[in-house]
């Protein structure tokens, strides 16, 4: 055999093990936590409430809120992170600001969600006043999220073709409107599947929301529709646990009895939801490109 | 020529950043005629091609004087929309909006706020017509443009060009991405299309030139080199650099 040919084949041996161990080591624990966790989920587990010192709580309240959180968070976030992508792409020029801006989203994504949390604790909770609520929480998370759903929104927003453009203002089009109608449409899925995969990050995140959407959730009215009442389950101003905070503190600080049991029944569902997450990022990514190019 | 021209260029010049790419160029475009803008790659045709409709604006920097109707389009204060609406384009690529061959043709009608069905449907009718396409959708005007053969969505588009009723349709290659048989096909349209309107087309392919236009003109590094009616130049080419290009062009 030739020299080449050896090194091929041992580079592809090498490359292939690698990447087999990877799998193997998020398959290994996804398969764990779900083996561990799936015998303890049950209707009653997923639709009951917590129960403080005695066995057998449930965890639906964790879940609304957890899912309330996503929603409140993509309504903030999503906006914002599109506009700043809109103007990334499709306006700003080469230079300082840019760049600086540029800079600044990099920074923010580097940063440990924890800090973000504390951040999000002294000034939306304390300066601001909004007190442990999910309006918190969701603003962190926003910060948490902004840099990712920037680069996804902006990077859809730069796969749509340049001649696109061209033609929409070759016809007279103003720009904006080359930007809303042509680009924005043409996008759309990218953007959407960015947002789900978002989604399903501020699902798992708890350290940002400790301080800041807070450890402990009161007792809510599932009938009362009007977000603005306190007892709501709408109301972004209440105080809310999430999923994934849940988690955390039922290993720290649970005195139930079984705080085993919720704690890896609790991480199972998380999971599960996060791979729907992910799986309905694709999806509705294709299928919304394939009802737009119809 | 007795025909007063459709638009002139007097003395323009156009930079990308602080690098010019067009020097001193000044051309009378005669009107229902087809102008052919010829020259090596990166001669600076498709450049002042665009300066014909603002296409450059924010782009480059275009200075000079282009005159459309009385009218100096190049000044700053002249409404570009309005510009683009008489002055249409078609690009090297077909471009296609993802939506059905009826809407793609009325895109433009629509920016405007125009709304009347029967004028629509009557323009959808004409434009097609004009592109020579009509024939071969009319009975698929709901389905998706997307879903045409790369030469029908060029025709398409120029369908779409036509809608809004410009007076000067500005072409940059358009066929360079289409098989022979498209070529002949759009050839074909923009022959018939130069009753009705003035034709700017730029091209590498000099048989195209010689076959279709009525006017060409010969572009080096930026600068005009000649102009003249299509046979005079290609046969009898007053400048050396005129007939070493096509020499070497046409071997
Ligand atoms: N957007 C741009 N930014 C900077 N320089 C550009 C830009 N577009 C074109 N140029 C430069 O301007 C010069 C002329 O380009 P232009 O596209 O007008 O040439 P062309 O004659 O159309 O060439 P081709 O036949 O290859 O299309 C080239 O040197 C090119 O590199
Ligand atoms: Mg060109």
């Amino acid at each position: 055999m030739k020299k080449i040919e050896l090194q091929n084949r041992l580079a592809t041996i090498l490359i292939l093990s690698l990447a087999a161990l990877a799998a193997l080591i998020a398959g290994g624990l996804v398969g764990y936590l779900l083996a561990s966790g799936l015998p303890h989920v049950s209707w009653q587990f997923l639709t009951g409430s917590t129960k403080s010192f005695a066995s057998g709580g449930g965890i639906f309240d964790q879940l609304f809120n957890s899912f309330y959180l996503v929603v409140l968070t993509l309504l903030v976030a999503v906006p914002l992170a599109l506009l700043a992508a809109i103007y990334l792409s499709e306006y700003a020029k080469q230079g300082p600001v840019t760049t600086g801006l540029r800079l600044a989203i990099e920074v923010l994504s580097s940063l440990p969600s924890i800090v973000i949390g504390l951040f999000g604790y002294l000034i939306f909770v304390l300066q601001w006043r909004l007190d442990f609520s999910l309006l918190a929480g969701a603003m962190a998370l926003t910060i948490l999220n902004l840099p990712l759903l920037t680069r996804a929104c902006e990077d859809a927003l730069r796969q749509v073709p340049q001649l696109q453009r061209q033609a929409g203002l070759g016809l007279g089009m103003p720009k904006w409107r080359v930007t809303t109608k042509l680009v924005l449409p043409a996008a759309l899925p990218g953007i959407i599947t960015g947002a789900v995969l978002s989604a399903g990050r501020i699902f798992g995140e708890a350290a940002a929301l400790i301080y800041t959407a807070g450890q402990s959730t009161i007792a809510v009215d599932y009938a009362n529709w009007n977000p603005f009442a306190p007892t709501s389950f709408l109301n972004p101003l209440r105080p809310a646990e999430t999923l994934a905070v849940h988690i955390w503190k039922v290993n720290t600080e649970g005195l139930v009895p079984d705080a085993a049991a919720v704690s890896s029944g609790a991480a199972a569902v998380l999971i599960i939801t996060i791979l729907i997450f992910n799986l309905a990022a694709r999806g509705l990514g294709k299928l919304l490109a394939r009802w737009l190019s119809r | 020529m007795t025909q007063s021209p459709a638009i002139t260029v007097n003395q323009v010049a156009v930079a990308y950043d602080s690098k010019p790419v067009v020097s001193d160029v000044s051309l009378a475009f005669p009107a229902k005629q087809i102008t052919a803008l010829i020259g090596a790659s990166g001669s600076g045709k498709s450049t002042l091609l665009r300066c014909l409709n603002r296409m450059n604006d924010g782009v480059a920097t275009v200075s000079g004087e282009i005159t459309f109707h009385g009218v100096n389009i190049n000044a700053p204060q002249v409404n570009v929309y309005r510009v683009r609406q008489q002055i249409g384009m078609v690009f090297q690529q077909p471009t296609p909006f993802p939506l059905s061959i009826y809407e793609n043709v009325i895109y433009g009608l629509r920016l405007r706020g125009v709304k009347d069905r029967s004028l629509l449907d009557q323009r959808v009718e004409e434009s097609l017509k004009q592109a020579a396409l009509w024939e071969e959708v009319k009975d698929l005007l709901k389905a998706s443009a997307q879903a045409l053969s790369g030469g029908q969505q060029q025709r398409l588009c120029i369908a779409r060009t036509l809608a809004t009723r410009p007076e000067i349709i500005l072409l940059d290659e358009p066929t360079s991405a289409l098989d022979p048989l498209s070529t002949n096909q759009i050839e074909a349209t923009l022959s018939q299309l130069k009753k009705d309107y003035t034709i700017i087309i730029v091209t590498h392919n000099m048989q195209q030139a010689s076959r279709i236009s009525d006017w060409t003109a010969y572009f080096e590094q930026g600068k005009l080199v000649e102009f003249n009616q299509t046979a005079q130049l290609f046969i009898n080419p007053k400048e050396e650099r005129t007939a070493n290009y096509l020499s070497g062009k046409f071997g």
